[in-house]
């Protein structure tokens, strides 16, 4: 709901509800007030007839105004107040009229007086006054909605201006600038903690991508020249089989901490979102493309493979993140595997599924895609691959899922 | 063939020079980026290799000074970032090939021919042992005049072993070469021992010699012995 909606919403409410509370007042108002002035003229009225009768003798009538004769009653000597309902010959209908009346001795005479008036129907006081307040209503609505209108354009403007311009916030760019000037306090402050924020967001993921280049670098270099001198050693011409050995097992831990310390920054950058070039990438092609990559381990394990691919799927996301992604789920899939097993891929533009035979897992599945999870604790591999897999379809909003069912393992990603 | 080895880690560079001096060629040295700007200037290098980290500079800022005093040079550019926007960037910049670290001296090795055979510093597309003979434009493996039918695999292995002629060469680095640094160090290496096996047997059909030395089950070394 948009701002304006909302104060419009609530202005409708508050001043619905005022206004027909007003309404109801004002009619209980009106109609009292009038029948205390109807019963004033009345009552002022049968005194002047009393006058009449006592100075000239006559009887005045004027139907249904006022009516006098005399009777044989007993005097009275209070008003009655009685409402009554007259037919009328022009309306053709009975119409409601108040009377006061009075039984009085007059020159040694008893008289009846009355006098009366038309009430106005309260029906039709109900009708005016809900027609008069509805039309004060609406009128006021309708310029409040203009006024809120014309104000919210102009008062919230540079507040739209920073919204457009925070949408448009990226890590990768070096300055941030709010174009926007306000003269209200609360948008110029509002900029003001804004570009704060964003510098401050800024120099930290700055400042952690530094760290992270520089850890990389402080660890591959010695990395290097570990490795660069154990392959000197290995030159060695008269190296004996203890000592080359020990060289090439040293060789390999020291390749596998290279590799772990790349996996980790992998995902520290992934989690990082530095990854930001994306483009639409064919899927299929480049299934199809590591497939090859791995085509001798899955001849070597005799693998049967089974490619149900979509030759026009195109993804939007970057290149290097895919290409991780497909590497490490048919990597996967054939290292998880067992002899003359079975791989299926299924492509289509709404999911990707890869499925291979193996045994049952022992432990839960759940924790698959935890860091350094391993189904087997004497495996080599560190148990890196899923979590990738997991923080590239966390990134790109994707949902991931694995089961294992009718003897497969099965990973499914929905686009 | 002159080259440049532009890196501020000295236990790494000396381990590079030996390498790359059993092999023929002259290496000099720079360990800063200043020292790398007056080598640049004074002297003309056939190939330039430069690690982008460098005390006193970034080492992008070098390839613009490669390119105006050493435009024919072949540069070879090592990062331990890993990170694809050097990588793009320096390529962009017209750095010939990239290497990232930790790398195989074997696979720097390989680059470095690969950049010399391009330019053809040597004059030649074509590498010579003995009875073998590669032609390194048309991919094609002869033997003693008759041509080798080799699948693509065996091709790069035969030619990354006969770059790295008298040197043992770990499997490790076989694997990376052929595969990509993707395909994980802890799988067995049969697939490896499929193809040299292949190697071996179509050599010895052609009536070629075996070269192809295992060592303690660690490599290989292809040489006379």
């Amino acid at each position: 709901m948009r701002l304006l909606q909302k104060t419009s919403r609530t202005y409708f409410l508050v001043s619905g509800t005022g206004f027909l509370i007003a309404g109801v007042v004002f009619y209980f108002v009106v109609s009292l007030f009038f029948k205390d002035q109807l019963n004033e003229k009345l009552h002022h009225d049968i005194k002047n007839i009393s006058r009449t009768i006592m100075k000239n003798g006559t009887l005045p009538n004027y139907y249904p105004f006022i009516e006098t004769r005399e009777v044989s009653a007993q005097p009275e000597h209070s008003f009655k107040t009685i409402d009554t309902l007259i037919f009328d010959g022009f309306e053709k209908r009975k119409i409601p009229y108040r009377q006061i009346s009075l039984i009085t001795v007059i020159n040694d005479k008893v008289y009846f007086i009355a006098a009366r008036d038309t009430l106005i129907e309260e029906d039709d006081l109900l009708e005016v006054i809900a027609i008069v307040t509805g039309l004060v209503f609406v009128l006021l609505l309708v310029s409040l909605y203009f006024i809120n209108r014309k104000l919210s354009l102009k008062i919230w403007q540079p507040f739209y201006k920073t919204l457009n311009e925070l949408k448009e916030f990226s890590y990768e760019k070096p300055r941030f600038k709010l174009s926007s000037e306000s003269q209200l306090y609360e948008f110029t402050e509002l900029n003001k903690t804004l570009e704060k924020l964003t510098r401050k967001v800024i120099t930290d993921y700055q400042s952690l991508k530094r760290f992270t280049e520089d850890a990389s670098h402080e660890i591959q270099t010695p990395l290097a020249v570990i490795q660069s001198k154990l392959e000197t050693l290995l030159q060695y011409p008269d190296l004996k089989k203890e000592q080359a050995e020990l060289i090439s097992s040293t060789y390999v831990y020291a390749l596998r901490i290279s590799k772990l310390t790349q996996t980790l920054l992998l995902l520290t950058k992934i989690a990082n979102d530095q990854f930001p070039d994306k483009k639409a990438i064919n899927l299929a092609e480049l299934i199809r493309e590591k497939i090859k990559m791995f085509e001798d381990h899955i001849l070597e394990k005799q693998l049967t493979l089974n490619k149900d691919i979509d030759p026009d799927c195109f993804i939007e996301t970057n290149f290097f993140l895919a290409e991780s992604l497909i590497i490490n789920l048919i990597s996967n899939a054939v290292k998880h595997n067992v002899k003359s097993g079975t791989i299926n891929i299924t492509l289509d533009k709404n999911h990707l599924e890869i499925s291979n035979s193996g045994e049952k897992p022992a432990v839960p599945t759940t924790k698959f895609f935890d860091r350094f999870y391993k189904t087997n604790e004497s495996s080599d591999s560190p148990g890196l691959g899923l979590a990738i897999v997991k923080e590239i379809c966390r990134l790109n909003k994707w949902e991931i899922n694995y089961v294992f069912e009718e003897n497969l393992h099965k990973v499914i990603i929905k686009f | 063939m002159k080259i440049l080895i532009i890196e501020d880690e000295k236990e790494l560079v000396r381990a590079i020079k030996n390498f790359l001096e059993t092999e023929g060629f002259l290496c000099e040295t720079a360990f800063s980026y200043f020292e790398a700007e007056d080598s640049l200037s004074a002297y003309i290098y056939d190939i330039i290799i430069l690690d982008l980290t460098l005390p006193g500079g970034d080492g992008l800022n070098l390839i613009k000074l490669i390119k105006d005093r050493n435009r024919q040079a072949g540069l070879l550019i090592v990062s331990a970032k890993n990170s694809l926007d050097d990588k793009i960037k320096g390529l962009d910049m017209g750095a010939d090939d990239y290497i990232t670290k930790p790398f195989h001296l074997a696979e720097l090795n390989s680059r470095i021919k690969s950049l010399a055979r391009r330019q053809h510093f040597d004059g030649t597309n074509e590498l010579i042992f003995n009875e073998i003979k590669i032609n390194t434009d048309s991919n094609e493996v002869f033997i003693s005049g008759t041509m080798l039918a080799l699948t693509k695999k065996e091709y790069e292995i035969l030619l990354y072993f006969i770059v790295n002629r008298n040197k043992v060469i770990t499997r490790e680095s076989i694997a990376e070469h052929v595969w990509g640094d993707n395909i994980s160090y802890a799988d067995n290496f049969d697939f490896i021992y499929c193809h040299i096996k292949n190697i071996r047997k179509k050599i010895e059909l052609n009536n070629g010699r075996n070269y192809l030395h295992n060592i303690y089950g660690i490599g290989y070394k292809f040489s006379e012995r």
